[in-house]
């Protein structure tokens, strides 16, 4: 029995399609000497229940792209120079309730209908029959309902992406307030609206929407009980949410300041924020660069632990492929504002096909290299102004020839799952020689 | 350390501040020579002058006056002025009590609408509003108190005659008790709203001249502040967890822009209370700027004495407001240290 008009056993079985999809993704900056290509034409998938590996050196895009899926660019000086980022939201599969059936795949979730054609697929969903929201073109107002609902992130350091002044359960609390006011209310016992004013009242503050006065009269006698209970539903949930990531005594926790926290504890007020409304996919961008080596096993540890329970997506973004060998299925590997090769993470790490990925790897320090003897890759990330249409690794690239100076390389699958921009592996428009491996020229 | 403890702490600190500042201007006023001036008349001779002496004690040795001095202020005997033809503690308070009117009525003006001004316009940063607000907090900080008061006075009141100057219309102070002196307050406690209305008309002008000098630091920099808090990693994660902009400029962005705005706020009271005895000349205000200046001219030393003393503790008392304030909004500030 399908649930869902049109998607049936009959329906003709398509693969499952990703819960984010970024398509041709730029973004560009305004500067005094020219448009800076940061991100230019970056295009991925991030699969459903999946942690895709976002690679590459400082400065190569990685956050750029990230903040992209929430409009969170500064805008001047950014500019959305093209792309599409689309992103289908998911529920929980009815039928299983979560647990995993054989209609979801046995992951528990399942995107929602597209609102057009009810599943069937038109031109708007792109076939895939799930409603498709393209997180470029919607209003300021629907991205604020995606916000830390679907899409939540959490950022490289969590010392300063907390609010200093605010104890960390109200920053918590706001999560709820802002997404789940209706569950509150319904904890509360106050979703029935009883009395006019009060009922009034007290559901535009579990809508965090009073005003001073409002507050004022809520903290007045015949209102002032029903907003204890709002606020003791509100803290039930805050308490549970940081004990989903192994806070030791959330209640004492929710009344710190971030500054009284480790950095550990606060990255992990962070993943609790962003995980409290249980979204479809979690950004973690660089989320353990600021923290010690020790502190950061642990938190990777605790991401890697909440994706599987959770079933959420995650865009993980790193620098470091160490890292993202511990907990990604798959990597793309980002150079200069644009994704050089993506793969499963296997492959990745024992077949890596473009060279810029070559000397990524020879670059982590392993028990094959003496201690501090690390292989850098030798040269400049080339600036990105204005740039010309070639092989941004050029310049760089031990295997480059003519033909990588003279045209742009094209992401190209070489096997299943396995992309790469490189002219190794396709021939370039032009008659310019082309690399090869057995062409070394540094 | 709680915030309680620490306001205890630092109000135990305080009468030795105060101490010390009295000795301060003790010492600083007597600089200026012997304050007999004020108690000799026409014809006296030369046995009367030394008697007077005798009895205010000026033939002492200063630590000893000083005593006599400080043992005044603690029972309430400040001396006698010259310029009021009274003792100073019977005309001190009611000129207080018309200067802390204007004063304060300035500063909540010049506060409510310096952050919101501030804030109006560092949320909408390089943009008409901001622009507008630059203008208008420029000219406040450059403009002469003096001129822009006389500016007022002639444009609102010698030509259009919209506003008065002084404190009351004499037949409205008359019509009611004035158990404070605050003449916006009695009125209120009297239920004249009559006597409100010409209470807040009067206080236009002066408060207005008062106001603005202060209303452009406060924007100024709560300005300022704002753009710099705006661009904090917890304003985007604020947007990030779905917030709307309106929120995350008033739990987040607003919060921590005020608390080096509350610095400047401060500084902003002595500004005020400098900036009160030029309007209070010009406005005819009734207080204890204008009774200052005439004292200055005249050598009432006595008069002068009482009013830095005041004006010092009331520096101390709005600084410590100021710190705890400041505690309270910013959690990072170590107590006490
Ligand atoms: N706010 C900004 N203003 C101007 N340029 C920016 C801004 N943010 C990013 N960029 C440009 O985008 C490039 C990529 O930045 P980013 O995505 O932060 O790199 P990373 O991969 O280290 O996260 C930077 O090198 C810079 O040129
Ligand atoms: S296209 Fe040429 S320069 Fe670019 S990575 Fe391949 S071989 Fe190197
Ligand atoms: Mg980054
Ligand atoms: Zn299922
Ligand atoms: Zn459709």
């Amino acid at each position: 029995m399908s649930l869902i008009d049109g998607i049936g056993p009959e329906a003709a079985p398509r693969a499952r399609p990703a819960v984010a999809s970024v398509k041709d993704l730029r973004v560009h900056f305004r500067s005094k000497v020219g448009v800076v290509h940061a991100v230019d034409g970056v295009s991925f998938d991030i699969g459903d229940g999946e942690t895709l590996g976002l690679v590459g050196e400082t400065g190569c895009g990685k956050s750029v792209t990230a903040r992209s899926f929430l409009d969170l660019v500064p805008m001047p000086p950014g500019i959305k120079a093209g792309g599409a980022i689309e992103f289908r939201p998911h529920h929980t599969c009815p039928s299983c309730d979560g647990a995993g059936c054989e209609t979801c795949d046995d992951s528990g979730r399942q995107a929602e209908p597209c609102d057009s054609c009810n599943g069937g697929g038109c031109e708007g969903c792109g076939h895939t029959g799930q409603r498709t929201i393209d997180l470029l073109e919607i209003s300021e107002k629907d991205l604020q309902t995606i916000r830390g609902n679907r899409i939540a992130m959490i950022f490289q350091d969590p010392g300063k992406a907390l609010n200093p002044a605010l104890p960390i359960g109200e920053q918590v609390a706001e999560v709820f307030f802002q997404h789940r006011a209706d569950d509150l209310l319904a904890d509360a016992g106050a979703s029935d609206g009883t009395e006019a004013l009060g009922g009034a009242l007290i559901q535009r503050k579990a809508g965090l929407k009073t005003s001073r006065i409002e507050d004022f009269l809520l903290s007045l006698p015949p209102l002032r009980g029903q907003r204890t209970k709002l606020m003791a539903a509100v803290q039930t949930r805050v308490a549970e949410a940081l004990a989903e990531t192994q806070i030791p005594n959330p209640r004492k926790v929710m009344d710190r300041y971030p500054h009284e926290l480790s950095g550990g504890m606060r990255q992990r007020v962070m993943i609790a924020q962003a995980i409290a409304c249980d979204p479809d996919l979690l950004i973690a961008d660089e989320p353990t660069t600021a923290l010690d080596v020790t502190v950061q096993a642990r938190i990777l540890e605790l991401i890697r632990d909440l994706q599987q329970r959770h079933r959420t997506s995650v865009l993980y973004i790193s620098h470091d492929l160490s890292l993202v060998k511990e907990v990604c299925d798959r990597v793309a590997v980002m150079y200069a504002g644009r994704i050089v090769e993506s793969a499963a993470t296997s492959s990745i790490f024992t077949d890596p096909h473009h060279p810029y990925t070559q000397g990524l790897l020879a670059a982590i320090p392993s028990a094959n290299h003496e201690r501090g003897r690390l292989v850098a890759i030798p040269g400049n990330v080339p600036e990105l102004i204005d740039p010309p249409a070639a092989c941004r690794f050029a310049g760089r690239c031990p295997y480059e020839a003519p033909a990588c100076t003279a045209h742009d390389p094209l992401a190209t699958t070489i096997t299943a799952n396995h992309e790469v921009a490189c002219f190794i592996h396709h021939a370039p428009a032009g008659d310019e020689e082309r690399p090869t491996w057995d062409r070394k020229v540094r | 350390m709680q915030i309680r403890d620490y306001i205890l702490r630092r109000l135990m600190v305080l009468p030795v501040l105060i101490i010390g500042v009295s000795i301060i201007v003790f010492a600083l006023t007597r600089v200026g020579g012997s304050p007999i001036g004020v108690y000799l008349q026409t014809g006296m001779t030369q046995e009367e002058v030394t008697e007077l002496e005798e009895r205010f004690h000026l033939d002492d040795p200063l630590p000893v006056q000083y005593v006599y001095w400080a043992g005044g202020v603690l029972t309430g005997e400040l001396g006698w002025s010259g310029v009021a033809a009274a003792p100073v503690t019977d005309v001190f308070l009611p000129k207080l009590a018309a200067t802390m009117e204007l004063a304060i009525s300035s500063a909540l003006v010049a506060v409510v609408l310096g952050v919101a001004l501030g804030t109006f316009a560092g949320a909408r940063r390089n943009r008409l509003p901001d622009h507008l607000t630059r203008v208008f907090s420029i000219s406040g900080a450059a403009m002469p108190l003096f001129w822009f008061a006389i500016l007022l006075l002639i444009v609102f009141w010698v030509y259009l005659g919209w506003f008065p100057i002084g404190r009351s219309d004499p037949n409205i102070y008359a019509r009611i008790d004035h158990p404070t002196n605050l003449y916006t307050i009695d009125s209120l406690l009297a239920g004249d709203f009559g006597a409100f209305g010409d209470a807040l008309w009067h206080l236009v002008l002066p408060a207005a001249t008062l106001g603005y000098g202060a209303t452009a630091i406060i924007a100024r920099m709560m300005r300022s502040s704002l753009v710099e808090e705006l661009q904090e990693d917890y304003v985007d994660a604020a947007r990030a967890k779905g917030l709307p902009e309106r929120l995350v400029l008033r739990r987040h962005a607003r919060r921590n822009a005020l608390i080096p705005t509350v610095t400047v706020i401060g500084l902003s009271f002595g500004f005020l209370l400098q900036g009160s005895v030029v309007a209070e000349i010009i406005f005819r205000w009734p207080g204890l700027g204008r009774w200052m200046a005439d004292s200055v001219l005249r050598g009432d030393q006595a008069t002068i004495m009482a009013y830095v003393l005041f004006t010092s503790v009331l520096f101390l008392v709005v600084n410590l407001a100021v710190d705890v304030i400041y505690a309270y909004l910013d959690r990072r500030v170590v107590l006490g240290e």
